[in-house]
Order: structure tokens, then C-alpha cells, then sequence
């Protein structure tokens, strides 16, 4: 009789893998939302200058337990004008392509659900399946604010894709694989991806706070405006799948993602020695990164959604084509180096960042003249 | 025993699931619900690429189709304006002559199906590098007449969708 791992029979090794595999994932999930609600209330409330959450436990450690618990123990209400099987299936929808892309993501050197040499392009395309979900939330939900919410959110994951597919692309080319393994391994010692492409890492951290419904890129649901947006008719559990599971665990994905492209992954000092140490530098990454979100959400105002848009068609898109156009010349002009991109791609950032205050000013400049020319008729019919 | 029954079952289940899904996408009334089970076709789709060994082209299948046309496909649902009329079937008033078309392609279809005499073709070759090399070098030009095609259909829909409506016009003047 052949002997799988842990003196198991491989016929029971292998779906008892499969249910262990989706248990972690799980209990991942959970505990991360749990966590990272915690951590954005007491953040925000640090930047607010206000105490947070403190009464329920130590520091308030316990508070969303006992937010969570409060979730499942609510009653199940919908409304009755709402559409029946896709108001249910909605929360499903969102949820699931954020756990599946959990399998890919490389917690450690053999801490990995599965190594899919096409890891990348499996982890886009299950986030382009979350505008599925929230557009079907939006049209069940049979309410004015929840259906604007969904086609906003339409609009905008698709838009915003484009930019975050294009910079993953320029990692590709540098690294030539997709394997998020094999890009982990690729980046030895401190020569991290970000020294080498930190235009493509800036275009995908301000495409991927759009595509996680992150501010200032929060216009699906929007509070001011919309209620809440393709929410505005969840309730109870649901809602808690589709805002606090699905929204953190996709935010926790994304920052995977950046940690293993451009960051290093699990590599860090020690790994070599005790392998396991990487996971905690892979969660200490991640969750650097996830905190930065959160600053940023305690510190930018929310955009308008014509701005938006164009900020993605006319700034993020041409940035990336650029980016990715130079990438490969320089990638196919000296394929021995990583000099001449790095240089190319620290141009391109000082370019972006000089450019802004430019612009700027001669937006405002226009705007003025603008104001000036619409003001001079009244001023003068008035005197 | 082994998992070799495995795969003849996924592969059935996903038949199941792709014939039943786009049978319903064509009797269904409710056009929201045949869009969602055209996802759903989509996705078995995708499983069978899995099961040839096709990984790249299944991303590609749910990245495309699931991700982007069912999406903006609902996207146009939701535009469109919504009669509380009788609910008859919009597309399907020309059953027997379609039934006619339909049998004039489908008999010789099955008909040749069953006149393959070879071994089935390994699964496999559908990996990422081969493709890759397959698309940039020996199909380069299709690839990039489809992409000039696209670019045509685009500046057209622009074209066509663009209204020079002054009051919009002084709105966008005035922003």
C-alpha cells in the first residue's frame, strides 16, 4: 500500500489536503478581517486624534469579535422588492474569487497552496471576478443608491484594471515568469524589484487602493453621497461577507502581491537558516503595506468620479504604457543588466513627481482665466 | 484504487454545467439571469481548458469573458429601459426557421463527429511559453490585424456614441 505524507494514505491525503487547505484559507480570512478592522479604527483614531476602540478587552482588542459576533447573531432582513436569488448569490460572488486567489500566494519557501507557473495572470483574473459580484449586488438590491454604487464600481474596476495588469506585465518581463515562486526567488538579498522598478510599483499601489474600493478611490460607496453604495441593502451577515471579509481579505491579496513582486516575498534575514521565519517577515510586509492604506485613507480626500476616470484613461494608462514600453527596449537593448532599466524607471518617477506640482499649476491657472471670463459679463451688467 | 475517475467526472459535470447553462441563456425570460449563467457557461468553459492542460487560455477565458463582457454586458442591462410589460421572449420569433438552420448545421456536424478515426490529440501545448512564442512569431500578423480591427471597432463606438449636445457642451466648457 503506497504511503502519502504523515504515514497517510494518499486516497485520504489527498481531499483531506484539499479541506485543510481551504480551512487555513478560511480561518485566514477571518482572523485577518477581524484584525485589520481593528487596526484601521485605532489608526484612523490615532490620526484623528481620538482614543478608538478600548472598552471590550485590552486595548480594545476584543471589540470586532464582538462586532462579528453581533453580525451573525443579526436577523436576516430583505427587502421585499428585492431580486430574490441574485441578492443572495451576490455575497457569494464577491467572496469567492478573493479566497480561490489565496492559493497562489507564497507565505513562505514551501508554505504555498499551489505553484501555478501562470500565478500572476491567475491572481488577475480572479480580481476582474469581483466586479461580477458587485454589479449583481447593485442590481438586486432595487434601490437608486445601490444600483449607482454597482455601475460606478463597474466603471471603475474595469478602468483601473488596465493600469494594474500593465504594471505587472513590466515585472514579468524583467523576471520572466509568472510564478509568484519563481519571482520571489529571482529577487536575492536586499536587491529588491522596487529598486529596479519603482515607477511600476508606484502605478500598481495607486491602481490597486481603486481596484480594493480603497479611499480617495472609494466612489462605489460612497457615504456623502450614496449611502453605501452597492451595500446600501445588505444587512447582517451578508454584509459583513461581502464588506469586511471580502473588502479586507482582497486588500490583504493585493499587498501579497506587492510584498512578493517588488518587496522580496518571505525572504529576509534568518530565512535561510530556519525557513519558517518567513512567514512572519511575508505578514510583516504584507501588513506594513496594508497600514499604509489605512494612512492614506485617514489622510486623502474622497475624488470625484469624472476625475477618476480620467485620472485612469489619461494619466495611469499612458504611465503605464510608457513604463512598460521602456521596460522592454532596455529589457531587449541589454539583456545582461538591470542597470539601464533602473535608471530609466527612477526617471521616470522623479518625471511623475515633478510633474504633478506642474500640472497643477496650469490647471489652476486655466481655471482662473476660466472664473475670470464667466465672471466679467455679470460684474458689468450689474454696474 | 486511484483518482483516475476523477477526471471523467469533472469533465461531465462541466459539460453538464456548459450545455445547461447555455440552453437556459437562450429559454430564459429574465435577461439579468441568462447574463450570470452566461458567466457561468464561461466558467465551465474554462474548466474544460483546465482539463486539456490549457491553464493560459482558461486565465484568459474568465479574465475576458467572465471579468470584462459579462460585466459590461449587465452594464447595458442596466442602461437599457426596463418595460413592465408582458414578458415574451425578445430574440425568438423565428423558431422555425431557425429550427431549420439549425438542423441544416447540426446533422452534418454530428454526422462528422463520428467519422474521426485517429487517436484524440494529447492534451497539452497550451502552456505559457509556447503560446507566447506562437503569438509573437508565427501568428504576429493575425494578432495584430485583430488588434487594428479592435482599435476600428473602438474609435467607431466613440464615433457613434457621441453627442454634440450644446447645453453638454457648455457644462463641459464650464467644468
Amino acid at each position: 500500500m503506497p504511503v502519502g505524507p504523515f504515514g497517510i494514505d494518499p486516497i485520504i491525503w489527498a481531499p483531506l489536503r484539499l479541506v485543510i487547505a481551504v480551512g487555513l484559507a478560511l480561518f485566514l480570512v477571518l482572523n485577518g478581517a477581524l484584525l485589520q478592522i481593528y487596526l484601521e479604527r485605532k489608526i484612523q483614531a490615532i490620526i484623528q486624534d481620538r482614543l478608538g476602540p478600548y472598552h471590550v478587552g485590552p486595548f480594545g482588542l476584543l471589540q470586532t469579535f464582538a462586532d462579528a459576533l453581533k453580525l451573525i447573531s443579526k436577523e436576516d432582513v430583505r427587502a421585499a422588492a428585492t431580486d430574490g436569488w441574485f441578492f443572495i448569490a451576490a455575497p457569494a460572488l464577491v467572496f469567492c474569487p478573493m479566497l480561490a486567489s489565496w492559493a497562489v500566494l507564497p507565505f513562505a519557501q514551501d508554505i504555498v497552496g499551489a505553484n501555478l507557473n501562470i500565478g500572476l495572470l491567475y491572481l488577475t483574473t480572479l480580481g476582474s471576478m469581483t466586479v461580477l459580484g458587485i454589479v449583481i449586488a447593485g442590481w438586486a438590491s432595487n434601490n437608486k443608491y445601490a444600483l449607482v454604487g454597482g455601475l460606478r464600481s463597474a466603471g471603475q474596476l474595469i478602468s483601473y484594471e488596465i493600469p494594474q495588469i500593465l504594471a505587472l506585465v513590466s515585472v514579468a518581463l524583467v523576471v520572466g515568469s509568472l510564478s509568484m515562486i519563481d519571482i520571489t526567488r529571482s529577487q536575492t538579498g536586499p536587491l529588491v524589484n522596487v529598486l529596479i522598478l519603482p515607477f511600476s510599483f508606484l502605478i500598481y499601489f495607486i491602481a490597486a487602493l481603486a481596484e480594493t474600493n480603497r479611499t480617495p478611490f472609494d466612489l462605489p460607496e460612497a457615504e456623502s453621497e450614496l449611502v453605501a453604495g452597492w451595500l446600501t441593502e445588505y444587512s447582517g451577515m451578508r454584509w459583513g461577507t461581502m464588506l469586511a471579509l471580502s473588502e479586507y481579505g482582497n486588500v490583504t491579496v493585493v499587498c501579497a502581491i506587492i510584498t512578493t513582486l517588488w518587496f522580496g516575498g518571505w525572504q529576509g534575514p534568518g530565512v535561510d537558516a530556519f525557513p519558517l521565519l518567513g512567514a512572519l517577515w511575508f505578514t510583516l510586509k504584507v501588513y506594513a503595506f496594508i497600514v499604509v492604506m489605512m494612512w492614506i485613507r485617514a489622510t486623502l480626500p474622497r475624488l470625484r468620479i469624472d476625475q477618476l476616470m480620467s485620472f485612469c484613461w489619461k494619466g495611469l494608462i499612458p504611465m503605464a504604457l510608457v513604463n512598460i514600453i521602456a521596460v522592454a527596449t532596455l529589457a531587449l537593448a541589454f539583456p545582461n543588466s538591470l542597470v539601464p532599466i533602473a535608471i530609466a524607471n527612477w526617471a521616470l518617477v522623479v518625471l511623475f513627481i515633478a510633474g504633478i506640482p506642474f500640472l497643477q499649476r496650469r490647471r489652476l491657472a486655466t481655471l482662473r482665466a476660466r472664473a475670470r471670463a464667466s465672471a466679467a459679463p455679470a460684474v458689468r451688467a450689474a454696474s | 484504487m486511484t483518482f483516475d475517475f476523477v477526471e471523467p467526472v469533472v469533465f461531465a459535470l462541466l459539460s453538464i454545467g456548459v450545455i445547461a447553462g447555455g440552453a437556459a441563456v437562450v429559454l430564459l425570460n429574465r435577461i439579468t439571469a441568462a447574463a450570470l449563467l452566461m458567466a457561468f457557461t464561461f466558467l465551465c468553459m474554462a474548466g474544460m481548458f483546465v482539463l486539456l492542460g490549457a491553464e493560459t487560455i482558461a486565465a484568459f477565458q474568465v479574465l475576458i469573458y467572465v471579468g470584462a463582457i459579462t460585466v459590461l454586458i449587465l452594464y447595458g442591462v442596466m442602461f437599457t429601459k426596463f418595460s413592465d410589460g408582458p414578458r415574451a421572449l425578445l430574440f425568438q420569433r423565428q423558431t422555425p426557421i431557425a429550427a431549420v438552420l439549425v438542423a441544416a448545421v447540426a446533422i452534418p456536424v454530428a454526422l462528422l463527429s463520428f467519422s474521426f478515426t485517429s487517436a484524440p490529440p494529447r492534451p497539452g501545448g497550451g502552456d505559457l511559453p509556447a503560446l507566447a512564442t506562437s503569438v509573437f512569431t508565427d501568428f504576429a500578423f493575425p494578432f495584430e490585424v485583430a488588434s487594428v480591427l479592435l482599435l476600428a471597432a473602438m474609435v467607431g463606438a466613440i464615433v457613434l456614441t457621441r453627442r454634440d449636445d450644446p447645453e453638454e457642451a457648455a457644462m463641459r466648457r464650464r467644468r
